[in-house]
């Protein structure tokens, strides 16, 4: 009883709380906060019926018009997902194993990479390093699938084929990083370097115990932005691994789901599949949110 | 301990050679408390910074002791520097802020904890030790740039206008604390301000720059009383020094200086600087301080050849003092500074008796101060 009580007493706080604040409003910001909380929940929606589909019973997943919320949950599409690869002798195991190593490797090269290449572009007046970041910039407007052929030829004279290098090496470069971490650094005070250096400090020691633990909010965003470009990257595994045993989670997901058009009997475990994809995501950013949100207010993105 | 010197220090910036700071000589004693001075842009910070090892050094030599330093790295000169915008970092508490330094030269634990302790002591800074910068207001966080710089007793200390964040109360409290700061650990001191009223109380000598160029070095009496060009009369003193512009003429054995509007006649201290520069019948510049122009009577019926009459424009009341703007139909209004009991209205003739034993000459086109 005194359990319940307390919850009563907090709610009704809480409650107080935001009446005080709808209080203070005027009309327009009324109207605005009912827009943004519509729009809001709005944005939710893929993600609850990313959540529901994959508990979906076949005959619900089929149902038209289609349902948001499942009514029989089940947990068959993950048990089909897990028995489904293994007239292909590979269980999705296996694809979730490769994806979690290559994102592993993928992201914390692409932090340290950034960050090691942002500093100096930030800190150190050398030669050409405007024409050198402006390089960089453009390198954010070509698209991807514009450097198909050349990376092949380079993973392949690499000897990197069917190898974790080969997931890892070419999408380790991560250019709006850099341009995000050197925003970041360029706003951290000359001064604090030079007392460092009066100090004694070495230059990696300057990196390492000045500037690392100052620009950490652009870091986590760098993990994030790191993190969903290695997880969700199933191109790798098309272009450069011939072996099966070596494709990642998101490829297998794609195939699953290419198919279909004429097939009717993966879309649940395809459901699944999304799910398992999405999760991490989802875990990696509500973590580090906080952080990501000062980034874009620091850099200027917001 | 050390003396510092520089021996015909040269900046260059950029491409096209600009010169940030010119022929740069000083000799510093050991435990000496020099204040380098001057507009924004005259070179002041430069010189420090080289002095820091923070910008190179284009042509000529700094000794610290008896090394030249020009291309050895910052962290083994031996030197420490407060900057303006105190540069402490913000993710290390105070007492990590200060400890920093000892811990890269890998000193033992507990001399740290001694040395950052005494320090924190020395600044009464004991109480914020575990907070991190931004939890501290501007006073707190210069002691504790303060307490960075002073932790390892170095050779030298640097100062790059350390209190130009400061509100201005506290910077007069931070300016006396700093200067028994310095009675207290005895160390050589290079402070670097725009502000001359920090120039002329904290230092033992003061370095006057205007672009790049070294003006004076003198104690603050002698670049007060005796500067050596308009530019540092000028500078030097609020309100700043009076010049009108006239002609050296003799009249029945006297020296006088007249202007378009009035004449006054000269103490005889200048004549034999006239005799010897030739400027009978040249047009000069004569400074003279706001303080040495009187209102009070008796002043003018001891002088009644140097009395200058004009029209009170304004005058601003500054608390012990009030200055008074006066048009004498000349290029700039006279001013003159009088204690609060004189009162006058705005707009009525007054007439003031210039102490003609004050008056500094400037040679109008060197603006150099003439001399015996």
């Amino acid at each position: 009883m005194s359990l319940f009580r307390r919850i009563r007493s907090s709610l009704s706080h809480t409650w107080s709380l935001y009446r005080s604040d709808f209080r203070n409003m005027d009309a327009t910001q009324i109207f605005l906060l009912i827009l943004l909380t519509l729009l809001s929940v709005f944005m939710l929606l893929p993600l609850v019926f990313i959540f529901n589909h994959a508990f979906k019973p076949l005959h619900e997943l089929f149902l038209f018009p289609p349902t948001f919320f499942v009514k029989q949950g089940t947990w068959q599409n993950f048990i089909d997902l897990l028995n489904a690869s293994q007239d292909t002798f590979l269980p999705v195991t296996r694809f979730i194993l490769n994806s979690v190593i290559v994102t592993v490797l993928a992201t914390v090269g692409m932090v340290i990479l950034g960050a090691l290449c942002a500093y100096p572009l930030s800190k150190h007046p050398f030669p050409g390093r405007k024409v050198i970041f402006g390089v960089i910039l453009l390198s954010i407007m070509i698209a991807v699938e514009t450097m198909g052929i050349p990376r092949y030829i380079v993973v392949k004279n690499l000897g990197i084929m069917n190898t974790y290098w080969g997931h890892v090496l070419p999408i380790l470069a991560l250019p709006v990083g850099v341009f995000l971490l050197k925003q970041f650094m360029d706003q951290v005070p000359n001064e604090l370097m030079e007392a460092a250096k009066l100090d004694g400090a070495s230059e990696w020691q300057i990196f390492m115990r000045i500037m690392i633990p100052i620009v950490t909010p652009a870091m986590a965003t760098i993990t994030i932005l790191s993190f969903q470009t290695a997880w969700g990257n199933s191109e790798t595994s098309a272009l450069f691994m011939q072996n099966d045993a070596m494709k990642t989670l998101p490829f297998y997901v794609e195939s699953l789901t290419s198919n279909l058009a004429n097939s009717v009997a993966r879309q649940g475990v395809a459901a699944a599949a999304s799910l398992i994809m999405f999760i991490p995501n989802l875990i990696i950013f509500l973590l580090s949110q906080r952080k990501v949100i000062q980034t874009m207010a620091h850099s200027g993105i917001k | 301990m050390a003396n510092i010197l520089f021996n015909h220090v040269y900046k260059r910036y950029g491409k096209y050679k600009e010169i940030a700071v010119s022929d740069f000589n000083l000799s510093v004693d050991d435990t000496e408390f020099i204040v380098l001075v001057g507009p924004s842009g005259c070179g002041k910070s430069t010189t420090l910074r080289m002095l820091a090892g923070l910008e190179d050094v284009t042509e000529g030599d700094i000794y610290i002791g008896d090394t030249v330093v020009n291309d050895i790295p910052p962290k083994d000169r031996d030197i420490s520097m407060v900057f303006q915008n105190y540069a402490l970092y913000p993710n290390m508490s105070v007492y990590e802020n200060i400890a920093f330094g000892l811990r890269l030269r890998k000193q033992p634990k507990h001399e740290i904890d001694l040395a950052v302790k005494r320090a924190a002591r020395v600044l009464e800074i004991e109480n914020f030790l575990e907070r991190k910068p931004r939890e501290l207001s501007g006073g707190q966080r210069q002691r504790v740039a303060l307490g960075r710089a002073i932790v390892r007793t170095p050779q030298v200390f640097l100062m790059d206008e350390p209190l130009s964040n400061l509100d201005a109360k506290l910077r007069v409290q931070m300016r006396s604390e700093i200067i028994s700061l310095h009675k207290k650990i005895e160390v050589t001191t290079i402070y670097v301000t725009h502000d001359q009223v920090e120039a002329m109380t904290m230092g033992d000598r003061v370095v006057v720059m205007n672009r790049g160029l070294v003006q004076q070095v003198d104690t603050p009496e002698l670049i007060y009383n005796r500067p050596v060009n308009m530019f540092v009369a000028n500078f030097i003193g609020n309100p700043p020094m009076n010049f009108i512009q006239g002609k050296l003429q003799e009249q029945d054995g006297h020296l006088e200086f007249h202007t378009n509007r009035f004449a006054i006649r000269l103490a005889p201290q200048h004549a034999s600087a006239i005799k010897k520069h030739r400027l009978l019948e040249r047009t000069v510049v004569m400074g003279i301080r706001p303080e040495h122009i009187s209102f009070e009577p008796h002043r003018m019926e001891a002088s009644p050849d140097s009395i200058v009459t004009g029209i009170l424009q304004f005058n601003e009341f500054v608390g012990s003092d009030r200055y008074y703007h006066i048009d004498i139909k000349q290029d700039r209004p006279l001013v003159i500074r009088a204690s609060e009991g004189f009162h006058c209205e705005d707009t009525s003739q007054v007439s003031a008796a210039i102490n003609m034993e004050k008056a500094l000459f400037f040679n109008k086109d060197t603006e150099m101060l003439l001399t015996d």
